[in-house]
């Protein structure tokens, strides 16, 4: 009788525990917010080849760019520069940016997409230089090293680690993690610093930004022949933590798991970055609160005036001394008609293709670019109750989560106090296939995500759920390309990179293999470079 | 007699579940963790439950008087449990002891009420219809309290009502028993007046509930508390006994007005004293009004803009009586424009040039006022200094905190300031620490002072610009910046070692 009564008190009891964790949690109110970038659709007429007829009106103009990415805007930038005046430059969206977006809501401005870029490498001049005329640099030390506007250093503290129980600092694991692990981790973080400063038989990095720049010394390439987990094996590394770890940054910088992602790629991640200011290292990152949107801002600043937005491109055709860019303005459906002498074409390849005709067998090599599938969402919260350990960070990742944690977008601001902040969550969207994942994506609910999130950051955050007051999400259906087994030294990046005629240009950073901000501000700036040979000699 | 006895062990069952879910709660509250807080607690009532019961066997007399008194006494403790945990918490080693004490007594008091009962009511019912019908009851109750709790008790009453509440329903159930049934127990008048008084003291607790809480900071801080209020910033606590009153933000001291005279006529004087005819002088922080009162000894200042983030600060030391008194209105003189507003924010608005400076901030103890101590702040600083001006840094104990006052002095001239660290004896804080800033390289000790001050004069002033070798550091310091914060890890490791 004893004992029922003990089992039935603990039913009971445990009963009321389940109904106050509900009442803490989703159960009581609905999250405010909604799925935003609904331009998927828009795009999809383009994919379902929904748009015909004639354009309304033609006009004139020199060069025209295609997409106002970091790519397009880069190449629109550099022709700015070189004194071209006449361009134009189209996006689909209603803002420029394009994966390097931003919002912004009454706490902050957040992104949507890219948040932070490395300290650059000292040899990137054009892109120091834009960086000094934006005032990230402000200046060169007596060793001639680049001086970082310190507002715009990532604050202290950076990153933190939720793993065994609470929140260590950084987040290559330690806390909890046996010696043996530890050995592990500490051997493969040397071996990455003895790569960041390998050299190939031909004298070039082995690995470079851009990557174009890298060595072709067989030694290094054959890298992109394997996976991550497969070269980790092959050197011994079977540390679950160091697995962990390499997944987590195979998946933060590709939105890919480190068992599909090449080697090459995911030791890129580690050894690319050289770069060394009079106050940063080449671990220390830039950040702003609404991310890679402020680079974005100063990147179009001089020529606002000559981005067109909510305009879908529709065709691109080279005609005979020039090119004909065909697009549609999405409020108004209207078609419209643009003659230019070159074109910079600086959107994934995978929508190009449909816009361009058929030669080159564009469409198969097309089919060995493959784009990851990303979930995004803006949370705005109250004061959140915090576990042991390490204080609120601006990156702060949940081991063995299958997110990436948040970042905090308030984390730059000066002020003392933020009681309300805004977290940015990302999700890249690994598991299974990329075709299945995209479409299952594509269906989800707002609540849904809700539900998702809540229940990750639930565990570092008891009170969540309460401290919640609006969720805005994003999805990428094409985030961003994976440089999988043997894509970046394919010939497919190579063949498509060719210009058409002299006239038609390409930039994106797909065509670079891995989707960073230094690779699209390059690959902008050559195609601008080739346009510019291509008027003289024309 | 059947019925109100089961009705009894209804309302005992709502009670016990309700004791448990508050002290689960409070103790999640205050210690965080609710898995383990509710588990254990849980865990340790039903075990204790079981302890009852165990021992409900030695029990063979006078069984309902002792019912009652049971009541009576699960009441008592229930009652006043969260009240208890409240007042104990700062205290903080004997806060568990205390709670599962608790926990364990009003879940022994229960586990023995239940076989009590139906050993009275055995030979009065069918055993089938006995244990059908406790249970019943029992189980009610249980689900009621699970129920009412989160969605009426918490919400409504507080945790503290809550448990009160409940303790005085569980002795009214003790007294309704007691007149019941006085005839068949010995001595009920004691019984009834045991739960009158007991109803009535709780009754008290729960309409006096709010000075109690009050009452319990009042034990955090050794005096009584004579104001305390939350802003959207801190914690401020005003405490008084016969000698002097003490203000704490957050639970840190920041004065006593037994020696702040001699923190403020430190921080203000060496520095004010040397800039020839200042004018226009700017407080960032310190929005008691305590260094402007020093500031405003000088004629020939026209103007002294305060820039503190909290309104509820500048507001009390404006309109309370016993702080305007202490600070001699300061914050009410013409002279004086008081914003309230982020300090670095502010400054990096700002366009103007001042004569002197004061940053009177908290001690970087997390990395929010870390901020405020880096060398991005001080070049902001740097150009709101007129040439000749000077600023006066607080800057922590350099005798607990050697590293972080030597990496303040270091950060403040990594920006092309040169400085005058000094320092001197607040009894209620221990050795002090200032560091003058200056763009002019040597500091000019003052001659004179201003007439009426208590501590500074010329012989002591001079004395505080030395350092004995147990205030210096052969560590090496890093200069603090956004980037690495690295003043919070010093200080934290400095103070925390000194603490031990
Ligand atoms: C979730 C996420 C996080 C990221 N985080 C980072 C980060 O932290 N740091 C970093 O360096 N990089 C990050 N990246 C990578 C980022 O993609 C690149 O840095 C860079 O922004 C890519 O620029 P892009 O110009 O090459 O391509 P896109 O951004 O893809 O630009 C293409 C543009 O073309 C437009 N467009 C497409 N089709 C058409 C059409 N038919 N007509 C008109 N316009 C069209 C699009 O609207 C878009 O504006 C992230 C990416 C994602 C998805």
């Amino acid at each position: 009788m004893q004992r029922r009564n003990f089992i039935q008190q603990v039913a009971a009891l445990t009963g009321t525990g389940f109904l106050l964790s509900q009442c803490q949690t989703t159960g009581q109110h609905k999250i405010p917010g909604r799925i935003v970038g609904a331009s998927a659709k828009v795009g999809h007429l383009l994919r379902d080849k929904k748009i015909q007829g004639a354009p309304q009106s033609t006009t004139q103009a020199e060069v025209v760019i295609v997409g106002a990415g970091v790519s397009g805007l880069s190449a629109a930038r550099h022709l700015y520069k070189q004194g071209v005046q006449d361009f134009l430059v189209l996006d689909l969206e209603a803002h420029a940016g394009g994966n390097a977006a931003a919002g912004e809501n009454n706490v902050s401005r957040y992104p949507w997409g890219a948040h932070y870029v490395p300290i650059p490498n000292n040899d990137l001049k054009d892109y120091l230089s834009f960086l000094q005329e934006c005032n990230v640099v402000t200046g060169y030390n007596s060793e001639g090293l680049p001086v970082y506007n310190e507002y715009h250093l990532c604050f202290d503290p950076e990153e933190r680690l939720y793993i065994n129980g609470s929140w260590q600092e950084g987040l290559v694991p330690r806390n909890g993690v046996p010696a043996e692990d530890l050995k592990q981790v500490q051997r493969f973080l040397d071996h990455m610093h003895q790569l960041r400063y390998a050299e190939g038989q031909d004298g070039k990095d082995a690995f470079a930004i851009p990557v174009n720049h890298s060595s072709a010394d067989e030694q290094y390439t054959k890298l992109d022949g394997i996976t991550m987990k497969e070269w980790l094996l092959q050197q011994g590394y079977t540390s679950e933590y160091l697995h962990w770890y390499c997944n987590y940054c195979c998946r933060d910088d590709f939105g890919t798991r480190y068992d599909e992602t090449a080697a090459w790629a995911g030791i890129h991640y580690f050894a690319a970055r050289k770069g060394k200011g009079a106050n940063a290292e080449h671990q220390d990152v830039l950040t702003w609160p609404q991310g890679n949107g402020w680079l974005v801002e100063q990147l179009q600043k001089d020529y606002r005036d000559k981005i067109k937005l909510n305009s879908l491109v529709t065709s691109i055709r080279p005609t005979g001394g020039g090119v004909e860019v065909l697009y549609m303005n999405v409020a108004t459906g209207q078609l419209q008609a643009v003659h230019a002498k070159q074109c910079v074409v600086a959107i994934p390849q995978f929508v190009a293709q449909r816009m361009l005709a058929p030669e080159l067998n564009r469409q198969q090599l097309v089919q060995q670019f493959s784009y990851a599938p990303w979930m995004v969402a803006n949370i705005t919260v109250q004061e959140l109750k915090e576990r042991r350990g390490e204080a609120l960070s601006w990156d702060n990742v949940l081991y063995n989560s299958e997110s990436l944690g948040y970042v905090v977008a308030t984390h730059q601001s000066i002020k003392q106090r933020e009681p309300v902040k805004v977290l940015t969550y990302y999700l890249p969207l690994t598991q299974g296939d990329v075709v299945t994942a995209r479409r299952e994506a594509a269906a989800m609910q707002h609540e849904q995500w809700v539900d998702i999130i809540l229940n990750d950051l639930r565990k570092v955050h008891e009170n969540i759920a309460a401290a919640v007051t609006n969720i805005d999400v994003m999805v990428w259906g094409h985030g961003m390309i994976r440089p999988v087994k043997g894509f970046i030294h394919s010939d497919a990046r190579r063949l498509l990179n060719k210009s058409i005629n002299d006239t038609i240009f390409f930039a994106h950073t797909d065509l670079a293999g891995i989707s960073i901000f230094e690779e699209g501000f390059y690959q902008g700036l050559q195609a601008a470079e080739s346009v510019l040979k291509a008027r003289m000699s024309g | 007699m059947q019925l109100l006895l089961l009705l009894a062990v209804f309302v005992i069952a709502t009670c016990g579940l309700i004791y448990e879910l508050v002290a689960g709660t409070l103790a999640s509250y205050l210690l965080g963790d609710s898995v383990t807080q509710f588990s254990t607690i849980i865990g340790v009532y039903l075990f204790s439950m079981g302890v009852g019961s165990f021992l409900s066997r030695y029990f063979n007399r006078n069984l309902l008087r002792w019912f009652i008194q049971i009541e009576l006494l699960v009441g008592l403790i229930g009652g006043f449990s969260a009240m208890l945990l409240f007042i104990v918490f700062p205290l903080s080693a004997s806060f568990r002891i205390v709670l599962y004490v608790l926990v364990f007594l009003t879940g022994a008091g229960v586990g023995l009420e239940i076989p009590i009962l139906m050993r009275i009511l055995k030979d009065k019912v069918e055993f089938k219809e006995l244990v059908s019908r406790v249970f019943t009851f029992d189980y009610i109750g249980a689900l009621l309290a699970s129920l009412l709790f989160p969605l009426l008790l918490v919400p409504y009453l507080g945790l503290m009502r809550t448990s009160l509440f409940f303790g005085m329903l569980n002795i009214a159930v003790g007294l309704f028993l007691a007149i019941k049934f006085s005839r068949e127990i010995k001595r009920p008048g004691v019984l009834r007046a045991m739960a009158i008084f007991l109803i009535l003291a709780e009754l008290v607790a729960f309409v006096l509930s709010n000075r109690i809480l009050s009452y319990s900071e009042t034990l955090v801080y050794n005096d009584r508390v004579v104001f305390a209020t939350s802003s959207p910033y801190q914690r401020i606590v005003l405490t008084r006994n016969k000698k002097e009153t003490r203000l704490f933000l957050n639970g840190n001291l920041q004065f006593s007005s037994a020696d702040e005279y001699r923190y403020h006529e430190a921080l203000v004087h060496p520095g004010l004293q040397a800039v020839r005819s200042p004018k226009q002088v700017l407080v960032l922080g310190g929005g008691d009004g305590l260094a402007i009162r020093e500031i405003l000894k000088y004629s020939s200042v026209d103007s002294i803009t305060l820039v503190d983030l909290d309104a509820a600060m500048t507001k009390l030391f404006t309109s309370n009586s016993m702080l305007v008194s202490l600070n001699q209105g300061s914050l009410l003189d013409s002279r004086v424009h008081v914003i309230n507003g982020d300090a670095f924010s502010w400054l990096r608005d700002n366009r103007r040039q001042f004569d002197f400076v004061v940053v009177d901030f908290p001690d970087p103890s997390n990395f929010s006022i870390g901020k405020l101590y880096s060398n991005t702040f001080y070049k902001l600083l740097y150009q709101a200094l007129k040439p000749e001006g000077i600023a006066v840094v607080q800057s922590t104990s350099p005798y607990v905190a050697p590293r972080s006052f030597w990496c303040i002095d270091e950060t403040i001239r990594s920006v092309g300031f040169h400085t005058a660290p000094y320092h001197n004896l607040v009894p209620s804080f221990g050795e002090w620490g200032y560091i003058l800033a200056m763009k002019d390289s040597v500091y000019h000790a003052p001659t004179v002072y201003v007439p009426g001050l208590r501590f500074i004069n010329v012989a002591t002033a001079q004395q505080m610009f030395v350092f004995p070798q147990d205030m210096r550091t052969t560590k090496p310091l890093a200069v603090n910046k956004l980037n690495n914060q690295a003043l919070v890890d010093y200080f934290e490791e400095e103070w925390s070692t000194y603490l031990e």
